[in-house]
C-alpha cells in the first residue's frame, strides 16, 4: 500500500502485521523525496504491566509470574530472575544445581532455535509462506526441525515439568531435581541428533542469502570458563565490561511514540546487537568443539556473521549444535544433586542480574523490602534492546527494496526483521523505575 | 489371632532369606519404602529398602514420617496409597476399537497379563479391603478378569500391627489389628525378629524353607501382647451396632450441609480408600478416528460429572456427594455386598486436605440410638452391697481440706480403669461415696478427696493400714483416644484437676501422639491448688500449664481472675482441638461458651457432670439428666451429646 | 460416511494480550503437526504463516485476554466470522495474570510503567473473551495442555464432544501415586480446588499447585483457605496471594485475589478497594 501523505511529498510505506514472529507488530516506513527512509517498528502488542504485577510478591512467586512474559523463552525469565534473587540473598547453590540449570537453559535454546530456524525463518529462504506449506516439498527438513525442537522441549520438560512455563525453578535451586532414571532416555536421543544439528549448520550456511553489510556493536555475557549463558560479565565488541547486575551503568531505556515497547540504548546512543551472532562472535573460543568445527566447516567467518544480519540463521544453527552437545555432556556426567535447593533468607536491597535468553541478554532488576517482598521491578528483554538496531538496519536496507512490488518488498523487509528473531510478546512490558512505591 | 504353636521365629538379621524366597521365579517384591522423604509402596530389592527406623504420625489432614526410637522395619502403619494400586490399577487400558477407511470395525479387549508380585507388609485392614474388593469385583455375576488375575498371581505376606495408627479404627470395623485370613504368610515384628506363620498351602511351603526355629512361647506371647495393645489403644470410636439403619434414617440430617461447608469434594478420600472401586473410561483417538483406545481410570462420586446426565446432575451439591459416599461406605454397601465398605484404615481422615474425620461425622450424623456401652473395663463388684476390700497404704495432704489416699487393691480390675472413671467408696456405717480416681499406678489406686461432709471427713482421717471397700471403676471415661494427633485443652478448677490427672498421665506416657497440650487451671487461692509439684514438672513433658487464682496470697506472682481468662487471645480453631473440662457447672458453662466462640466443635468438647449418685450403676435413679443416668452414661459427656441439657437449670 | 471424508475445517489462530505460549502449544505437537496441517486448513495463524485470511473460520482458536479498545472491537468481528470460537489458555478463559491489574488504577500503572503514558492505548481491565462474545468451548491452563489441544482437534474432526475433565488435580495426583504435598509436606496446594489437565505437574515437583487451570465448579475457597491459615499457619496475605495467580479473576477466586492485590500498594484509586480489611497482617510492610 502506497499513500500520498497530505501536504507533503513524502511517501508512507506500511506493511501489515508481521508474521512468523512471536507477538504482534508492524512496520512503518517513511520515505522522503530524497529516498531516505525512516523506519518505525511498531509494536502494538497489548501492554501487560508485568513490572507492576510482580510488586507485592515474594521472589518465588515472581519466578512463576515472569515466565508468563514469554511462552517461547520462559526459562530465560526464570533464570535472570532466580540469579538476581540469589545474588542479593547471598545464596551458594549446589554445583549440581548450577549444571542442571544450564541443562534447562540448553533445552530452551534448542527448542527456540529449532523453532526459529526450521519453522519461522527457513520458509523465507526457500520461498514459502509457512513451514506447513514448505513441508509439501521439503518434508524431511521440516520433520528434522520438529524432531530437534521436540528434543529441546523434552529437556525442558524433564528438568522443569513442561516446555512452556516450567514449574521447577525456585530461589536456592529446584523444587525437585530429576532422577538419573528420568534423564536416561533423552541422553541417547540427543547424542543421536547431534549429527543432524551439525548438518543443519552446513545447510543454512548454503542457503541463498541476501547481502547486507554494516558495522554493529555486539553485546553479550562473557564467562572465563564457559559459553555465555547465565553467568559472567556483560561485555561488548568495543570495550564495555560490567558485572551482570550493573546493566544500567551503560544502558538505558527510552520510549518512542510508535511502540508499546521501550527501546534500550547505550549511553552514547549507538544501537547494539544481542543474540546468537553476538555470542558466537564474542565467545567463539568457548563454543563446544563440535559446534566450532561445524561453523569452521562452512567457511562463513566471524566477521561475515557480524556484518551480514541475514547470516544470523547460521549463528543460530551453530548454537543449536552447541546446546545439544553441551546437554549431552551434562547428561553424561549427571548425578542427582544431594540437595535440590538450599534455603534463602529474605533480604532487603536490589537484586539484579542478566542472562542470555535465546534472543540475547535479558536484564532483571528488583527492589526488595526487609520481608523479601518485591517493591519495584525493571525487566529489559533482548528484543527491546535490538529494536533500535532493527530500525537502523531497515533504514539502510529499505531504499533498495521499497520500489519493488509490494509483496516482494514486504517479504524482503520481513525477512530482515525475522533475522533478529524478534520476540514481541517479550518486548511489551517495561518499567522505568523512577517512582518509589512506598506505602 | 493366627499365632499358634509351631510358628517360626525369623531372626531380624535373616529377613533377607524371606526376600530371597519371595524373589524366586522372578517375582517382584512390592512393599513400603521411603522415596524423597515420602512413604510409598514400590519395588523392594533388598531388606534395606524397607522403612527401617521410620514411623508415621497421623492426624486429620496431616501425615509426617519421622525417625522412630526402634530399628523396626514395619513401624510405619500405612502410607497414602493402598495395595489397590497393584490389584486394581489407577489407569488401565481396557481395549482398542478400530475403524478402517471402508467403515468396518473391530474391537479387541486387553487380556489379563498380571505381573508376578509378592506383597510384603499387608496389614489386617488391607487384607480385609482386598477381601471386600474380591466380593465387589470378582464375587458377583460379572467378574473383572484383570482384577481376578492380579489377585490370583500375587503372594501376600501380611504383617500384624504392633503400633497403632493415630486415627486407625480397625478394631471398631472388626477388620484388625489381628490378621484373620487372606494371607499366605503373616509376620509379627518383635525387636529381635519376626514370629511367622502360614495361612495358605503356598505359605506353608515358604514357611518350611525359612531359616529360623520354632518360636518360643514367650515370643508368641509377646507378639500377641503387642497386637492386643494396638487394639486397646484404638478404643471403639465407631459404634457399628445398627449403623446401617441409623445412617439411612438420617438422610435429611442438617449435618450433611454442615460437613459440606468443610468438604472440598476433591475426591481424595475415595482415591486413598482401599475399597472404592468406581471408574470411568475415556477414549483416545487418532486424528482420523481409525484407532481408538479405551482407558479406564479411577473415578469418584465426588466429581461434578459423576452423576451427570444430559438433563442435569443428580448430585449437584457437595452435601449430596458427601452423603452418597458416607451412606455407601457404611450403609448401602452392606445391602449390596454384605459387608461395610470401610475397613478402618483411616486414610480418608489423614489424607483429607481439610481434616474431615469420618469417625466424628458418623457420631454426629448417626449417633448410637442409646448412649454406647462405654464401660470398657469389667468393674469389680458392681452390685451394691458387694465390694472389694482395699488397704490404705498412705495419705498425703494436698491442701487444707483435700487429701490423696493411696490404696492397694487385690483385685486387678480396679487398676484397669480409665481416666475419668470413678469408684464407689464404702465405709462401714457411711453412705457410699462416688470418688474419681486421680491416678492409676501399677499396683495402687489414688483417690483425691475433699472434706465436704462427715463421710469424706472420716475417709481422709483413716490411718495407714485401714481397710475400706471399693466398687468400680464405673462410668464413662474421658475419650483420650479422640485426642490422638490433636491439640488437647484441659480446663479445670480446684478439685476438678483430680479426675483429669489420669488424662495428663496418659498424655505424658505417649506425648508425641498428641498435638499441643494446654492445662488451664484455676483455684480460689494459690494454696488451694492440687498437685503443685506436678504443676511444676508437667511443662518438662511438653504440657503448657497456665494458672490463675481468684485471690492472690503473699508470694503469688501469677495471674488473678477466672479460668476463662486463661483462654483469651488463643485461637483453638487452628488445628482440631479436643477439650476436657471439669469444675463447677457455672465454670464449665463459661468455659464452653468461650471455647465454642473460639472454634472448638461441640462434639470435641467434653465435660464431667456432677449429679447425686448413689448406686453408681444406673439403677437407683438419683442422677438422671434428661435421657441419661450420669453415673452410667456419664459422668463424661460431649457438649454435643448434652445439647440443651447442658447449662439448663432445674434438670 | 467415515470421518476422513469430512472437508478440512478452516482454522484460525489469533491472539489478544498474552505470551504466545498457548498457540505455541499447537507447534509443540511435533509428532502430529504435519498430520494436523493435512487435515485442517490453517487459514490464519500469524505466528506460523505469512498467509493471512480474514475468515470465515469453521473454528477460531483465541489466545489472550481482551485488554485494549482495539481488541474489544476485533473480538466481536472475529466472532461474527467464526462458526465455533474456542478460547485457549488462562488469559482467554480467565483474564490471565494481567487481570490482576483489574483492581489497580490502570492509568496510574501505565504512568509508572511508561515514561510517556499518552502513547499507550489500554483498557482499564484485562478480561476473558467470554465477557465480550459467546464462547463455544474452552481449554484451560497456563499454558494449555498439548494433549487437551489434540483431543479438542480430534473431537472437532470426529464430531464428538471433547473429553476435558472437570475434576480436581488431586485425582490425577493420586492416580499417579504422588504423595500429597499438602497433607504430608505442609505445602499450601491449590490442587483440591483446581481443575486437572496438567497431569498434576507441580505436586510431581514437590510443590503446591498454583491453580493455573483455574477453579473447579463450586470450589470451596472458604474451607481450603481457612485450613491454610489455621492448620498450616500461613498468613492472611500469603493465602490471599495464592488465589491472585493466573486464574485469580475467575470466580470464586476473585474476592481473595482482590484482597491480595489491594495490599500491593497500587490499587486504591478504585473505590471498591479502599478501606480493605486485613491490611493489619500486611506481609511486606
Amino acid at each position: 500500500m502506497t499513500t500520498q501523505a497530505a501536504g507533503t511529498r513524502d511517501l508512507e510505506y506500511a506493511v501489515g502485521q508481521l508474521t512468523r514472529v512471536e507477538g504482534e507488530g508492524r512496520l512503518h516506513l517513511r520515505v522522503d523525496a530524497g529516498g531516505a527512509v525512516e523506519a518505525q517498528l511498531q509494536i502494538f502488542e497489548a501492554p501487560r504491566y508485568f513490572e507492576q504485577l510482580v510488586v507485592g510478591r515474594t521472589p518465588d512467586e515472581v519466578l512463576d509470574i515472569v515466565a508468563r512474559i514469554c511462552g517461547i523463552c520462559p526459562v530465560a525469565y526464570q533464570m535472570s530472575g532466580v540469579h538476581a534473587f540469589e545474588s542479593l540473598a547471598g545464596v551458594e547453590i549446589d554445583p549440581g544445581v548450577r549444571t542442571l540449570r544450564r541443562l534447562l537453559y540448553c533445552g530452551e535454546w534448542i527448542e527456540s532455535h529449532a523453532l526459529h530456524i526450521f519453522l519461522l525463518h527457513a520458509p523465507d529462504f526457500l520461498g514459502y509462506p509457512s513451514a506447513l506449506e514448505m513441508a509439501a516439498d521439503h518434508r524431511a527438513l521440516v520433520e528434522r526441525g520438529l524432531r530437534l525442537k521436540k528434543l529441546g522441549n523434552r529437556v525442558v520438560a524433564i528438568v522443569g515439568g513442561r516446555p512452556i512455563h516450567p514449574v521447577s525453578v525456585r530461589v536456592g535451586g529446584f523444587y525437585r531435581a530429576p532422577t538419573v532414571a528420568a534423564i536416561s532416555g533423552i541422553r541417547e536421543e540427543l547424542r543421536a541428533a547431534l549429527p543432524e544439528a551439525v548438518e543443519t549448520v552446513a545447510l543454512v550456511a548454503g542457503l541463498d542469502t541476501p547481502v547486507a553489510d554494516r558495522d554493529t556493536r555486539l553485546v553479550c555475557l562473557r564467562h572465563p570458563d564457559e559459553y555465555p549463558m547465565s553467568d559472567g560479565r556483560i561485555v561488548s565488541s568495543d570495550g564495555i565490561d560490567l558485572a551482570p547486575g550493573d546493566w544500567r551503568e551503560a544502558f538505558h531505556e527510552v520510549q518512542v511514540p510508535w511502540s508499546h515497547a521501550l527501546q534500550a540504548r547505550t549511553a552514547d546512543g549507538v544501537p547494539y546487537l544481542l543474540g546468537p551472532t553476538a555470542r558466537v562472535v564474542l565467545a567463539a573460543d568457548q563454543l563446544h568443539p563440535v559446534a566450532r568445527a561445524a561453523l569452521d566447516a562452512t567457511g562463513v567467518g566471524l566477521e561475515e556473521l557480524r556484518r551480514n544480519v541475514f547470516r544470523s540463521i547460521v549463528s543460530r544453527a551453530v548454537e543449536l549444535v552447541h546446546a545439544i552437545a553441551e546437554a549431552v555432556d551434562i547428561l553424561d556426567a549427571y548425578e542427582r544433586p544431594e540437595r535440590a535447593w538450599v534455603d534463602a533468607q529474605p533480604r532487603a536491597g536490589v537484586a539484579a542480574w542478566a542472562t542470555e535468553a535465546p534472543r540475547g541478554l535479558l536484564f532483571h532488576r528488583y527492589e526488595l523490602d526487609e520481608a523479601g517482598i518485591v517493591r519495584a521491578a525493571q525487566i529489559v528483554p533482548p528484543t527491546s534492546q535490538n529494536q533500535a538496531a532493527i530500525e537502523r538496519d531497515l533504514e539502510q536496507f529499505a531504499p533498495g527494496v521499497v520500489d519493488l512490488p509490494h509483496a516482494e518488498a514486504t517479504h524482503r523487509l520481513e525477512q530482515l526483521i525475522r533475522s533478529y528473531d524478534p520476540c514481541i510478546s517479550c518486548a511489551t512490558h517495561f518499567l522505568d523505575l523512577t517512582i518509589e512505591r512506598d506505602r | 489371632m493366627v499365632i499358634a504353636a509351631g510358628n517360626v521365629f525369623l531372626p531380624r538379621e535373616r529377613l533377607d532369606a524371606l526376600f530371597d524366597l519371595l524373589h524366586e521365579g522372578g517375582r517382584t517384591i512390592i512393599g513400603p519404602t521411603v522415596r524423597d522423604g515420602m512413604l510409598v509402596l514400590d519395588r523392594l530389592e533388598r531388606v534395606e529398602d524397607l522403612p527401617i527406623g521410620w514411623r508415621d504420625e497421623q492426624a486429620p489432614g496431616r501425615y509426617r514420617l519421622v525417625q522412630g526410637a526402634t530399628q523396626r522395619a514395619f513401624d510405619v502403619v500405612n502410607g497414602q496409597m493402598s495395595w489397590k494400586q497393584f490389584t486394581f490399577p489407577p489407569k488401565q487400558q481396557v481395549g482398542t476399537m478400530r475403524r478402517d477407511a471402508s467403515g468396518s470395525v473391530a474391537f479387541a479387549a486387553v487380556p489379563p497379563d498380571p505381573p508376578r508380585l509378592a506383597f510384603l507388609g499387608v496389614r489386617a485392614c488391607e487384607l480385609a479391603a482386598l477381601g471386600i474388593q474380591d466380593r465387589v469385583l470378582a464375587g458377583g455375576t460379572f467378574v473383572d478378569e484383570d482384577y481376578r488375575a492380579r489377585r490370583e498371581s500375587a503372594l501376600v505376606v501380611a504383617v500384624q500391627c504392633t503400633r497403632a495408627g493415630d486415627a486407625c479404627f480397625c478394631a471398631s470395623m472388626g477388620t484388625g489389628p489381628e490378621v484373620r485370613g487372606g494371607h499366605d504368610l503373616v509376620m509379627t515384628e518383635l525387636d529381635a525378629g519376626f514370629v511367622v506363620s502360614a495361612g495358605s498351602p503356598a505359605g506353608e511351603r515358604l514357611l518350611a524353607r525359612l531359616p529360623g526355629r520354632i518360636a518360643a512361647p514367650a515370643e508368641e506371647a509377646e507378639a500377641a501382647a503387642e497386637v492386643a495393645a494396638v487394639r486397646a489403644a484404638q478404643g471403639d470410636p465407631v459404634v457399628i451396632e445398627g449403623l446401617r439403619d441409623r445412617l439411612m434414617d438420617q438422610l435429611d440430617s442438617p449435618r450433611w450441609a454442615e460437613v459440606a461447608e468443610r468438604c472440598l469434594a476433591c475426591a481424595n478420600c475415595t482415591m486413598v480408600c482401599p475399597t472404592c472401586f468406581c471408574t470411568s473410561t475415556a477414549i483416545t483417538s487418532d486424528l482420523d478416528g481409525h484407532v481408538n483406545v479405551a482407558e479406564r481410570q479411577w473415578d469418584s462420586c465426588f466429581n461434578a460429572g459423576f452423576a451427570k446426565v444430559a438433563g442435569g446432575n443428580f448430585r449437584p451439591e457437595r452435601s449430596d456427594r458427601y452423603r452418597q459416599w458416607l451412606t455407601h461406605k457404611f450403609a448401602t454397601w452392606v445391602d449390596q455386598f454384605g459387608t461395610y465398605g470401610c475397613v478402618g484404615c483411616a486414610r480418608c481422615i489423614t489424607w483429607c486436605p481439610v481434616g474431615i474425620d469420618v469417625r466424628e461425622e458418623l457420631a454426629a450424623i448417626a449417633p448410637p440410638a442409646a448412649p454406647p456401652e462405654q464401660m470398657l473395663t469389667r468393674p469389680a463388684a458392681a452390685t451394691p452391697g458387694r465390694f472389694e476390700v482395699v488397704t490404705l497404704r498412705a495419705s498425703r495432704r494436698e491442701t487444707a481440706d483435700t487429701t490423696s489416699l493411696f490404696l492397694q487393691p487385690t483385685e486387678p480390675a480396679l487398676l484397669a480403669g480409665l481416666p475419668g472413671q470413678f469408684v464407689m467408696v464404702e465405709q462401714p456405717g457411711f453412705p457410699s461415696l462416688p470418688i474419681s480416681v486421680s491416678r492409676y499406678g501399677t499396683d495402687e489406686l489414688v483417690l483425691t478427696v475433699r472434706a465436704a461432709g462427715p463421710a469424706t471427713t472420716a475417709l481422709i482421717a483413716e490411718p495407714p493400714g485401714a481397710q475400706i471397700g471399693l466398687r468400680g471403676p464405673l462410668g464413662r471415661q474421658w475419650p483420650v483416644d479422640r485426642a490422638l494427633g490433636r491439640n488437647v485443652l484441659i480446663v479445670t478448677g480446684g478439685i476438678g484437676l483430680a479426675p483429669l490427672r489420669p488424662v495428663l498421665d496418659a498424655i505424658v506416657a505417649s506425648r508425641d501422639r498428641f498435638g499441643d497440650v494446654l492445662l488451664a487451671y484455676g483455684a480460689r487461692t494459690p494454696s488451694d491448688r492440687l498437685f503443685t509439684d506436678e504443676l511444676e514438672t508437667w511443662p518438662q513433658h511438653g504440657i503448657e500449664v497456665a494458672q490463675i487464682v481468684d485471690r492472690a496470697e503473699p508470694g503469688w506472682e501469677g495471674r488473678v481472675g477466672v479460668v476463662t481468662q486463661l483462654l483469651d487471645r488463643r485461637d483453638f480453631g487452628r488445628r482440631p482441638t479436643v477439650a476436657f473440662v471439669c469444675g463447677p457447672e457455672r465454670m464449665m458453662q463459661a468455659t464452653v461458651t468461650t471455647l465454642r466462640d473460639r472454634g472448638v466443635a461441640p462434639e470435641r468438647l467434653f465435660v464431667s457432670m456432677e449429679r447425686h449418685m448413689q448406686c453408681g450403676i444406673g439403677l437407683c435413679g438419683h442422677c438422671q439428666l434428661g435421657p441419661y443416668f450420669v453415673c452410667r452414661d456419664g459422668p463424661v459427656f460431649s457438649v454435643g451429646e448434652l445439647g440443651e441439657l447442658f447449662g439448663k437449670e432445674g434438670l | 460416511m467415515t470421518a476422513t471424508t469430512v472437508a478440512a475445517p478452516r482454522v484460525g489462530v489469533v491472539k489478544m494480550a498474552s505470551c504466545d505460549g498457548c498457540q505455541l502449544t499447537l507447534l509443540d505437537l511435533e509428532d502430529e503437526l504435519l498430520a494436523i496441517g493435512e487435515r485442517f486448513e490453517l487459514v490464519d495463524f500469524p505466528e506460523a504463516t505469512s498467509r493471512r485470511s480474514e475468515g470465515p473460520y469453521d473454528v477460531l482458536l483465541v489466545e489472550g485476554s481482551i485488554s485494549t479498545p482495539e481488541q474489544a472491537e476485533q473480538i466481536e468481528a472475529l466472532r461474527e466470522r467464526s462458526t465455533l470460537l474456542v478460547t485457549i489458555g488462562a488469559c482467554a478463559t480467565a483474564g490471565g495474570i494481567q487481570a490482576m491489574r483489574n483492581w489497580g488504577n490502570e492509568p496510574e500503572w501505565r504512568a509508572v510503567v511508561y515514561p510517556q503514558p499518552e502513547y499507550i492505548e489500554s483498557l482499564a481491565q484485562a478480561r476473558p473473551v467470554s465477557d465480550y462474545v459467546k464462547v463455544d468451548a474452552e481449554l484451560r491452563g497456563c499454558p494449555i495442555d498439548p494433549g487437551q489441544l489434540l483431543e479438542l482437534l480430534t473431537a472437532l474432526r470426529l464430531g464428538r464432544r471433547p473429553q476435558l475433565p472437570d475434576e480436581a488435580v488431586c485425582l490425577e495426583c493420586k492416580r499417579l501415586g504422588r504423595v500429597c504435598v499438602l497433607v504430608a509436606g505442609g505445602a499450601p496446594c491449590m490442587g483440591p480446588l483446581t481443575v486437572t489437565g496438567c497431569g498434576a505437574l507441580c505436586p510431581g515437583f514437590a510443590r503446591g499447585c498454583y491453580a493455573c487451570f483455574g477453579p473447579r465448579e463450586r470450589a470451596n475457597v472458604t474451607s481450603l483457605a481457612g485450613w491454610f491459615a489455621a492448620d498450616l499457619g500461613r498468613s492472611g496475605p500469603e493465602v490471599d496471594r495464592l488465589f491472585a495467580g493466573f486464574t485469580g479473576w475467575s470466580e470464586p477466586f476473585r474476592e481473595r485475589a482482590r484482597r491480595a492485590v489491594s495490599r500491593f500498594g497500587t490499587g486504591d484509586a478504585d473505590g471498591s478497594v479502599r478501606g480493605e480489611p486485613g491490611t493489619d497482617e500486611e506481609a511486606g510492610a
